[in-house]
């Protein structure tokens, strides 16, 4: 017996929000992955198009405006073969799904939010939860930035001073709060910790107390994202009272606890809709044979377990995720199916002189090349295997950091498969 | 079952031995916000840096480590939430194993860690035991003088043993199947001394579906000794269960048990923790099945006696740790909702605290407790009287905190298989 329908190999972005629209449609979908996705290592938010060119220093205000001219010079992106109708239809589903859970997020694809990043940088992103949205920069309104002295790696005074001197319309102040964090080791308390804290009432009220005559000065309060986790939206209301002014997160270092929220969001939406998530077990193989992938078959305590269903979806993640491994011999591997991948075999190509360069890494654009469905190729348009399909970061050309369009790829690629399958 | 047949040797890759996981870690911390103890106290910075990060300070030769490791729970999130790979809860066993190097193990330790000789002392005076572990004057001696907690969930010992009931009554009734289908049951010390009705319902099942089932010979799995740093105990019951269960092994026979955790060990414990590297723990591992893993690999290939009648129930399920960590999924609900009429409501929670050992200790009794607080939470607001969970520890912690009847998975197929009159009258 084939017990699934779809087997989605991978817990990013871009395999749960596959595996939560084919569940929904009905489908005994499961989900396998080594480990939790690249969600708790990202903002939160879903970037679409950041900026373009690369090294713009203006922003992108709307991702569907300029998207036809980063095409047109981006012609290897995944976007091309997804098609704005899918980015668009993406970015509906996403919306459509974590906010059935609860976990709210805003936005369109005609408008970018600017929101503070964690650097004090101006951060363009497209859906953001709406905690976030309210640190939304263009509307001139000033903020106060809360740090936290046991919290490293987010400094208040950097972020304000940084957004100051940019010339963004926008008064920054900032104030770091010394506070004991219940249950967090000394000089060392993690963002989840802080997001528990937040969850008791206790713990809000010495913060309150600790920054409301500063925070009189400002129009609003922003907190690095560590505002509860479970109970996130009754801890922004309660300090939006105690403070009496908007309250809002700014997106900081991992483990991102925006990231964990919409992770345990699309966990939920799966799970409800009669999906299965199974975590810790690594993919070890799959097997494609007459046109076909017949098993794959994944680690478990003591041997190698066969899965079976009639379609398969690849999310497992570009060289970062863990998909692909780029090797010392300037070979890149697939490490599924061994599919054949489109990179640069020359090593000494892989990366620009510049750590930072506005061309990008051509190690990262190393990818499977897909046809217009979404079915790895070997050249042309004839699938390695009928019923494969690659969404994610795996795609070719899928260099996210340039221009920020990682997310983008995930939820638009996520759409075009499902939609397919899902019929 | 040919679906599990062995052809490669996943346990032979440098990156599978424990150790040098640690290079595969990229400090993400997903492991220490997912880590259900570290949430709750301070007494435990996190898997990260206990974990993979101590490690690099830690020589092979040498004893330095920190103390904090003593305070994971050994649930094995940590592990199974990493997506590098990185055996972080097996690196802390081995670390907490060299803790107890430098510093004594206490008795407490030692006598948790034997579940089985406290079966075997007690269960002939199952009455009198049970009567004098709930005397609060009892509990609150056995705290101060050995560290066991006063509310610690001490399931009651059963008068009659699951081999008793097998020797004497099973194998001398009708029911009792001889097949050319076999399979070898590992009941475990919780169901031999506690719960026996949990290896009845077994027996009943697989034997329903047309198996022999084979008692061997076994002692403790030695988790409790594990957990508890007696490695080299722990070692001692490896070896034995090993080799009364390596015959059947070769010949195929698939090992199935109730116990999440005494199935883990064979499964990965033997080898990845207590580095048994022999050719038959290697055999053994791999025909080593958790029984709703066995059964559901039945459904698949068409061979699951499916004549259930219905049973009209939304169970709540927590899955425990020890089960997660087998890396095979959650084959119970699948197998539950293959029962006309069940509804399997998922807990959503990593842990319910007790860990084994955990929970029972004094020191450590409210960090399981604020640990387990979800479980509890859902159980208790869910309203049904009956909760269902694989692991043996997790269903008397789950049980003492919310008075819900616990039962395994394989209990609610023997209902609905028609079955509980074999368990009950019996």
């Amino acid at each position: 017996m084939i017990r699934y329908d779809t087997i989605v190999i991978g817990a990013g972005a871009a395999g749960l929000t596959t595996a939560c629209q084919l569940a929904q449609a009905g489908q005994k979908v499961v989900v396998v992955a080594t480990g939790i996705g690249a969600l708790l290592l990202a903002s939160g938010c879903i970037d679409v198009l950041g900026f373009h060119p690369a090294d713009s220093t203006q922003p992108v205000t709307s991702p569907a405006d300029a998207l036809d001219k980063f095409m047109a010079a981006r012609s290897n992106h995944p976007y091309k073969v997804i098609g704005r109708e899918n980015i668009e239809a993406g970015l509906q589903s996403f919306l459509k799904i974590v906010n059935q859970t609860g976990c709210h997020y805003r936005g369109e694809f005609n408008r970018n939010w600017l929101l503070p990043s964690g650097a004090g940088a101006v951060h363009p992103t497209c859906l953001a939860p709406d905690a976030l949205t309210k640190g939304e920069l263009s509307s001139g309104k000033s903020m106060l930035i809360v740090g936290f002295q046991e919290l490293r790696d987010f400094y208040p005074t950097l972020i304000s001073q940084n957004l100051n001197e940019q010339d963004l319309g926008v008064k920054a102040g900032a104030v770091s709060v010394d506070v004991y964090i219940p249950a967090s080791s000394k000089m060392n308390a993690t963002p989840i910790e802080l997001a528990n804290a937040f969850e008791q009432a206790d713990f809000r009220k010495q913060v309150v107390n600790a920054i409301k005559n500063e925070a009189k000065k400002f129009d609003r309060v922003g907190f690095p994202a560590v505002l509860g986790l479970k109970q996130h939206d009754a801890v922004v209301t309660e300090l939006e009272k105690a403070l009496d002014r908007p309250v809002f997160e700014i997106s900081a270092l991992p483990p991102s606890v925006p990231g964990r929220r919409m992770y345990e969001a699309l966990k939920k939406a799966l799970l409800s809709a009669g999906g299965r998530l199974i975590i810790g077990s690594k993919v070890f193989d799959g097997t494609i044979e007459n046109g076909k992938v017949s098993q794959i078959r994944i680690e478990t305590a003591s041997r190698l377990r066969p899965l079976k269903a009639h379609n398969y979806v690849l999310a497992t993640g570009g060289i970062f995720g863990g998909g692909l491994n780029a090797n010392a011999d300037g070979s890149v591997k697939e490490l599924v199916f061994g599919l054949p991948v489109a990179a640069e075999t020359n090593r000494h190509k892989w990366f620009q002189r510049q750590f930072i360069s506005p061309e990008g890494q051509p190690v990262f654009n190393a990818g499977v090349t897909v046809n217009p469905q979404l079915q790895p190729v070997n050249g042309g348009n004839a699938p390695l295997a009928d019923n494969l399909y690659a969404v994610g970061a795996i795609l070719a050309g899928s260099e996210w950091t340039r221009g920020r369009t990682g997310d983008g790829i995930a939820v638009a690629s996520a759409a075009a498969v499902a939609s397919q399958l899902a019929r | 079952m040919s679906t599990n047949t062995v052809v490669d040797d996943i346990t032979l890759s440098i990156w599978h031995q424990v150790q040098y996981t640690a290079d595969l870690c990229v400090k993400c911390n997903i492991c220490t916000s997912h880590c259900p103890v570290t949430q709750v106290t301070d007494l435990f910075p996190g898997p990260k840096f206990v974990g993979p990060q101590a490690q690099r300070f830690r020589n092979p030769k040498e004893i330095s480590v920190d103390k904090s490791v003593d305070y994971c729970s050994g649930c094995g999130v940590c592990t199974m939430v990493c997506p590098h790979g990185v055996k972080v809860m097996e690196m802390n066993a081995k670390a907490r194993y060299k803790l107890y190097k430098k510093q004594p193990i206490p008795l407490r330790n030692r006598i948790l860690g034997r579940s089985e000789i406290l079966g075997m002392l007690a269960s002939p005076f199952a009455p009198v035991a049970n009567a004098m572990l709930n005397l609060l004057p009892v509990r609150i001696l056995s705290e101060k003088i050995m560290g066991i907690h006063r509310n610690a969930p001490f399931p009651p010992f059963s008068f009659e043993t699951f081999r008793g009931w097998h020797k004497s009554v099973h194998s001398k009734s009708a029911r009792q199947k001889v097949s050319d289908k076999r399979v070898v049951y590992f009941h475990g010390c919780s169901t031999n001394y506690y719960e026996p009705r949990v290896g009845k319902a077994a027996v009943a099942v697989l034997e329903h579906n047309g198996y022999e089932v084979i008692i061997p010979d076994q002692v403790c799995c030695g988790l409790p000794m594990l957990s508890n740093a007696e490695f080299e105990a722990a070692c001692n019951n490896a070896e034995r269960n090993i080799k009364s269960l390596i015959k059947y092994a070769r010949e195929g026979v698939p090992i199935v048990g109730t116990s999440t955790s005494c199935i883990l060990s064979l499964k990965s414990d033997y080898q990845h923790i207590l580095d048994i590297d022999t050719e038959e723990a290697r055999i053994v591992a791999q025909n080593s099945f958790d029984i709703c893993e066995f059964l559901l690999d039945l459904a698949d290939a068409g061979e699951l006696n499916t004549d259930f009648q219905p049973v009209e129930a939304t169970l709540p399920y927590h899955s425990p740790c020890q089960l997660r960590a087998h890396n095979i999924g959650l084959p119970a609900i699948d197998l539950m909702e293959m029962v006309p009429g069940v509804k399997v409501d998922h807990i959503q929670a990593e842990c319910c605290g007790i860990a084994g050992t955990y929970g029972y200790k004094k020191e450590k009794y409210d960090i399981a407790q604020a640990v387990g607080k979800p479980v509890f939470d859902h159980v208790k607001a869910s309203g049904s009287e009956v909760a269902v969970c694989d692991s043996e520890t997790c269903r008397w912690q789950i049980g003492a905190s919310t008075g819900a009847k616990m039962i395994h998975p394989i209990e609610l197929l023997a209902k609905a298989y028609g079955l509980q009159e074999f368990y009950f009258k019996n």
